[in-house]
């Protein structure tokens, strides 16, 4: 019983919602069945002579333990680029996408507010990444013993899909305000991609040059994995910086989608 | 009278330099069909857009079912159905997985009302959107806007494009919601679209609504060819001075003329003499729909 603007979007998305889930699954736990091979001594030895500013640049430098191994590759690299992907292509669509495919205009033809329908879109994008990210954690949590990180408890894995879940949902809320913003997907995908390649530049290559160290604090793949979630737990701050900016994003965003024209 | 259904007063839109409404008055009563015409760019989509507050004007007054879109739009929107020309959904759904979504969030019609409907419209509504024909989209457009029996239909260019068949199951649906008590307003940019079911029309050109006629006031204005064949040739003097009768042009007993309104002078003129035929030409509104343009902006009239 389909009656909502809210369950609308997660329906028509459910294709596209189960290849996103099985590609980061498959991916996500690929990656993660890596562990074993990569926990030998020849391989870390190969691995410490490499220069200091490559290994940090990578966020390479604890890739001894399981934690630092799981946190720098599967969580802090390719789940994350894979999730801000899905989640740039998710938050643009809710607006940007439908308005520019000409077919935002019966949506806002019926008895629903632009703000309530904004409003249950991107919670849409919300519900389907925490979905995502829970299926991921079973997933690893089965993946555990017999790729042998049995070691980290299962709420250190909770909090690193906290993390994860606040990460893509900053992504898909930046991308939802761009096109609820503009209506135009470019934008949305423009302003998306850039910043998750600022993001990466800022917690990879610039800390590298003399006097910009500082520049970390302020990527958002620092508040993914920065802290590193599976050793020490969930970081209030981190977790924080991405649920306040996320917040405005979904604040602005809506904001602006109420007072603009729609495009035809 | 009761009060209007929609009024619009000095609308004006602007887009950076481009004027796509400049100053336009409307005024549509309850239990009419308003027609809207013009040409393509000449403000149509526009206004229906504002009145639907999907845009916002730049100046002027609107008022829907004595609601203000801008404030109220939620409330205005459950009172309404919308179609636009060209009715586009995302296609991977059913029209039924459509329809019955969007009874839903409105949350007042039966699905058996959606199957009754497609049926009269003989549209199958099983197959995925993508699949179907620009005509049976149209259907389930029509039947989106009609379904909850709205109090009032705006509909943008509902029928351009469509076959015969599906013009008059439109024409009747507009018609049955009229005697129903509900209020049409439907834009078209050809008049003969509109001559059928509209009870008013509305010129619109460059943003501005030129002039406002009822039809049936614009058929006996209308000028009409006729052709008279008469057993014999009639005797000189007969034509002169009936009243709207020129460009007269005897050929033996067959008379070419046009006529300028109603055609009750002509028949008393020729009442004493033996007619074999007569024909007269529907008049031709789109002639006199052209002829409003060509006098562009002159006074505007309200009828």
């Amino acid at each position: 019983m389909i009656r909502t603007v809210y369950a609308k979007w997660l329906w028509d998305s459910r294709r596209s919602l189960l290849g996103w889930t099985l590609a980061i699954l498959f991916v996500g736990c690929g990656y993660a069945a890596f562990w074993p091979t990569m926990n030998n001594e020849e391989l870390q030895e190969l691995l410490e002579n490499y220069p200091q500013a490559i290994l940090e640049a990578l966020n390479y430098t604890d890739i001894a333990s399981p934690e630092g191994y799981l946190g720098a590759t599967v969580y802090g690299l390719i789940v994350g680029l894979l999730m801000i992907v899905f989640t740039v292509a998710a938050g643009t669509r809710t607006i940007a996408g439908e308005e520019e495919a000409g077919i935002l205009d019966l949506t806002l033809s019926q008895p629903v507010s632009r703000v309530s329908m904004a409003l249950q879109r991107i919670a849409a994008v919300i519900t389907a990444i925490v979905a995502i990210v829970a299926v991921f954690w079973l997933a690893m949590l089965v993946l555990a013993g017999p790729a042998q990180f049995e070691d980290i408890p299962a709420a250190r894995f909770a909090a690193m899909h906290l993390h994860l879940a606040l990460f893509a949902t900053l992504f898909a809320t930046l991308a939802f305000a761009a096109g609820a913003a503009t209506g135009r997907r470019a934008w949305a995908y423009v302003v998306g991609a850039g910043a998750a390649l600022l993001a990466y530049a800022l917690s990879g290559l610039l800390p590298q040059l003399e006097g910009l160290e500082w520049v970390k604090d302020y990527s958002a793949f620092t508040w993914l994995n920065g802290s590193s979630p599976l050793s020490n737990g969930a970081d209030l701050a981190h977790l924080g910086i991405m649920a306040g900016l996320s917040l405005l994003f979904v604040a602005v965003g809506t904001w602006a989608f109420r007072r603009r024209d729609v495009a035809v | 009278m009761a009060a209007p259904v929609i009024v619009a007063a000095g609308l004006v839109k602007d887009y950076g330099r481009t004027h796509a409404l400049r100053g336009l008055d409307l005024q549509v009563n309850p239990g009419e069909v308003f027609g809207f015409l013009g040409p393509n760019g000449a403000g149509k989509s526009t206004t229906i857009r504002v009145l639907l507050d999907l845009i916002r004007p730049t100046a002027g007054q609107v008022s829907v079912l004595g609601l203000d879109p801008r404030r109220q739009g939620v409330e205005l929107r459950r009172r309404l159905g919308y179609l636009e020309g060209d009715f586009t959904v995302d296609g991977r759904q059913s029209a039924r997985e459509l329809l019955t979504y969007l009874g839903r969030l409105r949350g007042s019609v039966p699905p058996s009302r959606i199957e009754a409907m497609a049926e009269e419209l003989d549209l199958d509504l099983a197959p995925r959107i993508h699949s179907l024909s620009k005509g049976n989209r149209q259907k389930v457009g029509l039947i989106q806007a009609f379904m909850h029996d709205p109090e009032l239909l705006i509909l943008d260019e509902p029928t351009s494009g469509l076959d015969p068949f599906l013009q008059q199951q439109f024409t009747r649906m507009a018609r049955e919601a009229v005697a129903a008590g509900r209020t049409v307003f439907m834009s078209s940019h050809v008049m003969s679209e509109v001559q059928k079911v509209a009870d008013r029309v509305g010129i619109i050109r460059d943003g501005l609504l030129v002039t406002v006629h009822s039809v049936e006031s614009l058929r006996e204005s209308s000028t009409r060819r006729i052709e008279v064949i008469f057993a014999d040739p009639p005797p000189p003097g007969t034509f002169d001075g009936v009243d709207g009768l020129r460009d007269v042009r005897l050929d033996g007993p067959v008379l070419h003329a046009r006529l300028d309104g109603r055609a009750d002078a002509l028949i008393k003129a020729i009442a004493g003499l033996t007619v074999l035929s007569l024909t007269s030409e529907e008049p031709d509104l789109e002639e006199i729909f052209f002829e409003q343009y060509a006098n562009g902006r002159a006074e505007r009239r309200a009828s």
